[in-house]
């Protein structure tokens, strides 16, 4: 079974279609994997620099992340950096196999989109020549939500208000 | 009242008086007024206080959104663009200016970029919401484009660009002669034209940033959405056409992930983190983008 996954892995790397369900990324700082999503969280195994991972979810602010030994953890977000691709697509495929499986064969990019890119492309000499289009201007009020319909919308989900403060500027920090 | 009050109250009637009593000078000629010194002296006037009430923010914001969807008309999919407008108002609901007119939309444009423009207008492209993979990570990048409309960046930016203070009261004057005013709209394209191909101060996308992690967290989202959508942009190869716009318009997105995670750390947002994320009704409403993506 395993072979055959690999077989396949080979046959859409081939294709040029990349890998959906599987993500690599490097540890940018020395971390420790933790058994779950917490800071206090036990310690599965300590990371140095530029360890390999492989992600499998995120949780907030925390990776699902696999070790080439098969080991497993959680990392925070900010230790880790995705490896990319050089090709312009996206090298963060974690997740987008729900839309890679959708794509014609043959398509290059995490997301099937990078093929496409600079069809329909959008540059800054698009904006700079832009000749006003005000028929659409007034055609997208069509689509909008009223309230009480954004209310339904966010109870189908279950997302409730919160009371949340606005964050201050973290002094020093500017990059 | 403070000073600033004051002049707000009188600027606008003093505006209309002047443009009278202009425009009638003009219509004897000279009459040993000098007009250039006089409306020199209304710019001043007009220059220093801010007047865009919500009336003219919106004139503004239908002009500068007119134009964007001139370089990007919007994508024909009512099922998509009744999606993204829900969890966009939403969101700006739980913002300081939730009475606006809110309208998102998608662009057709698979590069990767969103657009926020005064007045509630909020545009996003197709290419970007191909590359998120959850109502959460749309919330956040939503989020902060509905900061940007909050915070009346472009708004001001817009303003001084193209000193529509006083092309504002001109434009309540000829609106009110003739109903319409293609001398704003023309101007506050230029404007667009030459702002969104430039953008804002990077430090404008920082606080944009920080404030749109909050309004996702306030409409009950995982606020580390954006975050994890900025992560996304990182890996994308930076030469590439996609992100031409994008990179040209705003800081980089590594710049961004660091002071956002430093910023969300400090804030303790972590405590938001296993809030609703809606992946699988992102995915279900987003995959018709694919196969229309695919065309051409």
């Amino acid at each position: 079974m395993k072979r055959w996954g690999l077989i396949f892995l080979v046959l859409m790397v081939a294709l040029g279609v990349h890998a959906a369900t599987q993500s690599t990324a490097q540890t940018i700082i020395a971390t420790s994997l933790n058994s779950a999503p917490y800071s206090d969280a036990g310690t599965v195994a300590s990371l140095p620099v530029s360890t390999n991972v492989n992600i499998i979810a995120r949780q907030g602010a925390w990776y699902h992340v696999r070790l080439d030994s098969g080991q497993d953890g959680w990392l925070l977000m900010t230790s880790i950096r995705m490896n990319s691709t050089s090709s312009g697509s996206s090298g963060s495929s974690w997740g987008f196999g729900w839309l890679s499986s959708l794509f014609e064969s043959g398509r290059s990019g995490a997301t099937g989109v990078t093929a496409t890119t600079g069809v329909r492309g959008l540059n800054t000499g698009d904006i700079a020549n832009a000749k006003p289009n005000p028929q659409a201007a007034n055609e997208i009020t069509a689509w909008s939500a009223t309230p009480q319909q954004a209310h339904q919308f966010a109870q189908q989900l279950d997302l409730k208000p919160e009371q949340v403060a606005y964050l201050q500027q973290v002094k020093g920090a500017q990059p | 009242m403070n000073m600033r009050a004051c002049l707000e109250m009188i600027q606008r009637p003093l505006a209309l008086i002047l443009m009278l009593v202009l425009t009638s000078c003009a219509n004897v000629g000279g009459s040993g007024v000098d007009l250039n010194s006089l409306f020199s002296a209304l710019k001043n006037v007009k220059q220093a206080v801010k007047p865009a009430d919500q009336q003219e923010e919106e004139q503004i914001g239908y002009a500068t959104a007119a134009t964007l969807l001139g370089a990007a008309k919007p994508i024909n999919d009512p099922a998509v663009q009744e999606y993204v407008n829900k969890v966009g108002l939403w969101v700006a609901l739980q913002s300081d200016r939730p009475n606006l007119p809110w309208h998102f939309a998608v662009v057709d444009s698979n590069d990767i970029d969103a657009f926020a423009v005064p007045g509630g207008y909020v545009f996003i492209t197709r290419g970007l919401l191909l590359h998120m993979r959850s109502e959460a990570e749309l919330a956040g990048a939503l989020g902060h484009e509905i900061s940007h409309v909050v915070l009346k960046q472009q708004l001001k930016a817009l303003q001084q660009a193209a000193q529509l203070n006083l092309l504002g009261a001109a434009a309540q004057f000829e609106l009110q002669q003739h109903g319409q005013n293609t001398q704003l709209f023309n101007n506050v394209a230029n404007a667009t034209r030459n702002l969104y191909s430039k953008g804002l101060d990077k430090q404008d996308e920082f606080e944009a940033d920080r404030m749109g992690v909050v309004l996702a967290a306030r409409a009950g989202y995982d606020p580390y959405g954006l975050l994890a959508v900025l992560q996304t942009l990182e890996t994308v190869d930076p030469k590439s056409n996609g992100m031409q716009l994008l990179l040209a318009t705003h800081p980089a997105p590594a710049a961004r992930v660091a002071l956002l995670s430093a910023e969300m750390q400090a804030g303790h947002m972590d405590r938001y983190g296993r809030q609703v994320e809606g992946t699988r009704r992102y995915q279900q409403m987003i995959k018709t983008l694919v196969s229309t993506s695919t065309r051409r």
